[in-house]
């Protein structure tokens, strides 16, 4: 729709194909330049720093001087390393979240295209994107390398379940809502699902899944708290430890659109996408304008998470994903069933969704409260979380003294 | 479209060939973890060869599921053989019982497909693709018992698998 809308003339479908890619190509380039010097400038701001300054008015061209020297830089491949999968898994990691772009809805005409089925497309394409992960982290024949690939793996599968299954329990409220027009079915695209939100956005529908979601997404996107696939203090950068010049650039590349793609899923599925909040449209057609005010804030979360979380341990993280969230997100599907199946009000929907989320909030201020009074846990490598340091210390050292 | 070769055949083609090369090298290459990739490949073929047939469902169901599953299976291979260390020996005393088993299998699937009464519609345009709705509508109806059979399976299974990862309690 957008290229053809533009020209105003009708070209043949290999072109406007051709023009879609080189259009999703020159996006995604600008907004992981952008989105790299927010985070530098975000995280200084975080550190009592001013962040980079020298390149271009406030740094600014930091993000270009990077890419020159990446693409200048000499590309390494460890002499152990296996050279197709080494080689190929910048690739592997790479397409899938270049393909994620297509159903993406920008506005409500601005996509690549209104897939029918495109919250499953998102999820079924983005999960090969660990194929191209795993490779890497077998092909660099380094242990820090394969312990960051099979840390990431086991985090993106966990974490894939619990988003999944809240992402069908939001579908269940979109069809119940587009039943009314008619059309239950269309409440597998994204385009439909921001359509339905003119004047409720699904997160008072789904507090719960905008939880869930956004923790998932930190996870998929090995962000902090996050980030022990990735973790310079832990694996030394995990997968990419090997990865040099634009091999490296690639994985980042993939990285920071994955973010940016699934922030704009996040805003079009739960605030609202390109709508006027509450159905006040002014008609100033500013749509993307709207997409991009609420994608920014959700970035800032992001970024914002990194600094003032501490990164979890893998276990806390695998029993986080497998004990609180995957249970709490079944327990939803299951109400917003029996809800639906009995025509329950919308605000039935939200309640009850925001007491999940209440209930799960007390539960895992619960489990922090007695972890921290319980003194049993042993600090056995990196000092986790702040908290578990504190008391359990003291009685050992005070025994051997004696 | 009707005449010539259509864009749909350059595809098939294109698709059937990765399927093809890839499952051999499936079967054919020394590495395991090799095999694995190759694995991945020829299931995304058969995605693609979904999508030309206009089941989008089928076709990301096929990706959704079989992209994680490769991935475990490389980390199978990773913690249960030495695949770096030395090539995989491709065969072993069982060759003949393998021959066999493939044959059959082989002789079953060219008796089906023999068998089978084929209809070719008049048209494309007289193929309606199968909604998402008519799907979901089939698996919870009519098919209900078998698909609450294959949970319970997977449920057994995975309850068996924690079973036997999880250390005894009276070990530390």
């Amino acid at each position: 729709m957008v290229l053809s809308e533009f020209a105003g003339v009708s070209m043949p479908d290999w072109i406007d194909a051709l023009l879609r890619i080189m259009f999703i190509v020159a996006l995604m380039t600008i907004m992981a330049f952008a989105l790299i010097y927010l985070e530098r400038k975000i995280l200084a701001r975080f550190q009592a720093r001013v962040g980079p300054t020298r390149t271009g008015p406030i740094g600014t061209l930091q993000s270009i001087a990077d890419a020159l020297k990446l693409i200048t830089k000499e590309d390494v491949r460890p002499i152990t390393a296996d050279r197709w999968a080494f080689e190929l898994a910048p690739y592997m990691a790479f397409v899938p979240v270049f393909l994620v772009f297509v159903p993406m809805p920008f506005t409500e005409t601005w996509f690549v295209r209104d897939l029918n089925l495109g919250l499953l497309f998102v999820f079924g394409v983005l999960g090969l994107n660990i194929v191209g992960v795993v490779m890497a982290a077998w092909g660099s024949d380094n242990k820090y390398a394969l312990l960051g690939g099979v840390r990431a793996a086991a985090q993106a599968i966990s974490y894939e379940i619990p988003m999944l299954l809240i992402v069908v329990a939001l579908v269940m409220v979109a069809a119940g809502r587009l039943a009314v027009d008619g059309d239950a079915s269309a409440a597998g695209s994204i385009n439909a699902i921001v359509g339905d939100q003119t004047t409720t956005p699904y997160i008072l529908l789904q507090p719960l899944g905008f939880f869930i979601f956004i923790v998932g997404m930190l996870a998929e996107l090995h962000r902090p708290p996050f980030d022990m696939p990735i973790a310079e203090s832990e694996v030394v950068g995990g997968y990419f430890v090997e990865y040099s010049g634009m091999r490296w650039g690639m994985f980042f590349l993939a990285e920071y659109t994955a973010l940016f793609l699934l922030v704009v899923l996040a805003s079009s599925l739960f605030l609202g996408g390109w709508n006027w909040p509450f159905g006040a449209d002014v008609g100033l057609g500013l749509q993307i304008v709207l997409t991009f005010v609420k994608t920014s804030v959700l970035i800032v979360l992001v970024i914002g998470s990194r600094a003032l979380f501490p990164r979890l341990r893998i276990d806390q993280l695998m029993a986080f994903s497998w004990k609180v969230l995957l249970p709490f997100s079944i327990v939803q599907v299951i109400a917003n069933g029996i809800i639906l199946a009995y025509g329950g009000a919308d605000w039935v929907v939200g309640l009850v969704s925001f007491a999940l989320l209440a209930a799960l909030g007390g539960l895992v201020f619960y489990i922090m409260r007695r972890k921290q009074g319980e003194g049993t846990r042993t600090v056995q490598t990196t000092p986790a979380t702040p908290r578990v340091i504190t008391a359990p210390e003291v009685t050992p050292v005070e025994a051997g003294g004696d | 479209m009707e005449d010539g070769v259509t864009a749909t055949q350059v595809v098939f083609w294109i698709l059937a060939v990765v399927m093809l090369i890839s499952a051999i090298g499936v079967v054919t290459v020394g590495n395991i973890v090799y095999a694995a990739l190759f694995f991945i490949a020829s299931l995304a073929g058969v995605a693609g060869i979904y999508l030309i047939l206009t089941v989008e469902f089928i076709a990301l169901v096929q990706l959704l599921i079989y992209g994680s599953a490769v991935v475990i299976l490389i980390l199978f291979a990773l913690m249960l053989t030495r695949a770096r260390e030395r090539p995989q020996a491709l065969f072993g005393r069982s060759r003949p019982l393998g021959i066999a088993a493939a044959l059959g299998l082989l002789a079953a699937l060219i008796g089906g497909i023999v068998a089978t009464t084929w209809t070719t519609p008049e048209s494309s345009s007289a193929i309606q693709p199968v909604g998402l709705q008519a799907i979901g509508d089939a698996i919870f109806t009519i098919w209900i018992v078998p698909f609450i059979i294959v949970g319970v399976l997977l449920s057994i299974a995975l309850d068996g698998a924690i079973m036997l990862a999880s250390p005894d309690e009276d070990d530390n």
